[in-house]
């Protein structure tokens, strides 16, 4: 799901850039407020962790392939905000060391998969948690909120593909419906990836899921009621 | 399970699926590349990177050499991240106040 350069109208990048400036400056804002020490090395690990497993090429339909983004995870356990962080050190990487996903279009390449890819299953999860305020609920909130956020991100990416009539002539709607549609079959693979760390993590480590979460404050708390009956 | 322990579990976690990827599941082809492909459209980089497609230029398709880079790499970014995340982190001064 990254687009490189040249895929996308400059007026497209710029309004992109300037987006996901905004969501920066509240990521780091919000991070330096909750940060502790105790969140890094599960930041840390989760990143590599995606990293790597955007290495992971999967066929899916029409011969074309598509990689997991490994938002989700990062954003339910440590907060959107942390898991956009975590999800630009992933792609500048990506896109300084091995032109996977362009320069001009980075700033919606983190939009799509770092906003869109990491808020939306946070908020799913969050939403089901609330309504169901047990372990079950987490795990299918994090199993829905994965699925949607990938196909959402796709459809994001397919938007900015659509509307970028003078690089891209291809119409909005066969860029969205492809993306879409592709993107459906790993985001179920998505969602059962997120589900799985989420059973290690609250059998091995259910502290970790306790920890505060960078998260905007319209949002609320996560409820922790769940992680003791995780036990 | 105590930090180190779950960072090595990941790390390990980690370079397996670099090795998934640089041995079965290499072959990347977006499907708005796909897409851009029928109608010409071709990537206009800005950049020159390094190592194109996670290879080393003159050692393409040689398979440890990936799986070396994809390692290193991972290490890179755990490595960044740990960084950034010590940076960003809470004094323990405002943390005490």
């Amino acid at each position: 799901m990254h687009i490189p350069d040249g895929f996308l109208d400059l007026w497209v990048c710029l309004t992109m850039y300037i987006i996901t400036t905004i969501f920066w400056i509240f990521s780091f804002r919000k991070t330096k407020e909750i940060l502790e020490e105790k969140h890094i090395p599960l930041m840390a690990t989760l990143t590599a962790m995606f990293f790597a497993a955007q290495m992971m090429n999967f066929p899916i339909i029409g011969g074309t392939t598509a990689h997991l983004l490994g938002g989700p995870i990062i954003g339910i356990t440590l907060g959107p905000y942390l898991g956009l962080i975590s999800m630009t050190i992933i792609l500048l990487i990506q896109a300084l060391f091995f032109g996977d996903g362009g320069l001009t279009t980075f700033g919606a390449n983190v939009w799509n998969m770092g906003i869109i890819g990491v808020f939306i299953p946070y908020i799913i999860c969050l939403a089901i948690v609330r309504i169901g305020k047990n372990t079950k609920s987490l795990l299918i909130g994090a199993f829905l909120g994965a699925l949607i956020g990938d196909v959402l991100a796709a459809i994001f990416a397919g938007i900015e593909l659509g509307i970028s009539v003078l690089s891209f002539p291809y119409s909005i709607q066969i860029a969205v419906t492809a993306m879409a549609t592709h993107h459906f079959f790993i985001g179920i693979g998505e969602g059962i990836i997120t589900m799985i760390i989420l059973s290690i993590l609250m059998r091995s480590r259910p502290d970790l899921l306790e920890l505060p979460k960078a998260a905007p404050y319209w949002l609320g708390e996560f409820p922790k009621i769940l992680i003791s009956k995780g036990r | 399970m105590k930090y180190g322990k779950l960072t090595i579990i990941g790390i390990i976690i980690s370079i397996i699926f670099v090795i998934i990827g640089c041995i079965w599941l290499s072959l990347s082809v977006e499907t708005f590349d796909e897409i851009a492909e029928n109608f010409g459209v071709k990537e206009n980089p800005i950049w020159n990177p390094p190592l194109p497609d996670y290879e080393l230029p003159g050692f393409e398709g040689n398979v440890l050499i990936n799986t070396i880079i994809g390692i290193v790499f991972t290490i890179v970014v755990f490595i960044v991240t740990y960084s950034i995340g010590n940076l960003l982190k809470i004094k323990e001064s405002k943390k005490s106040k």
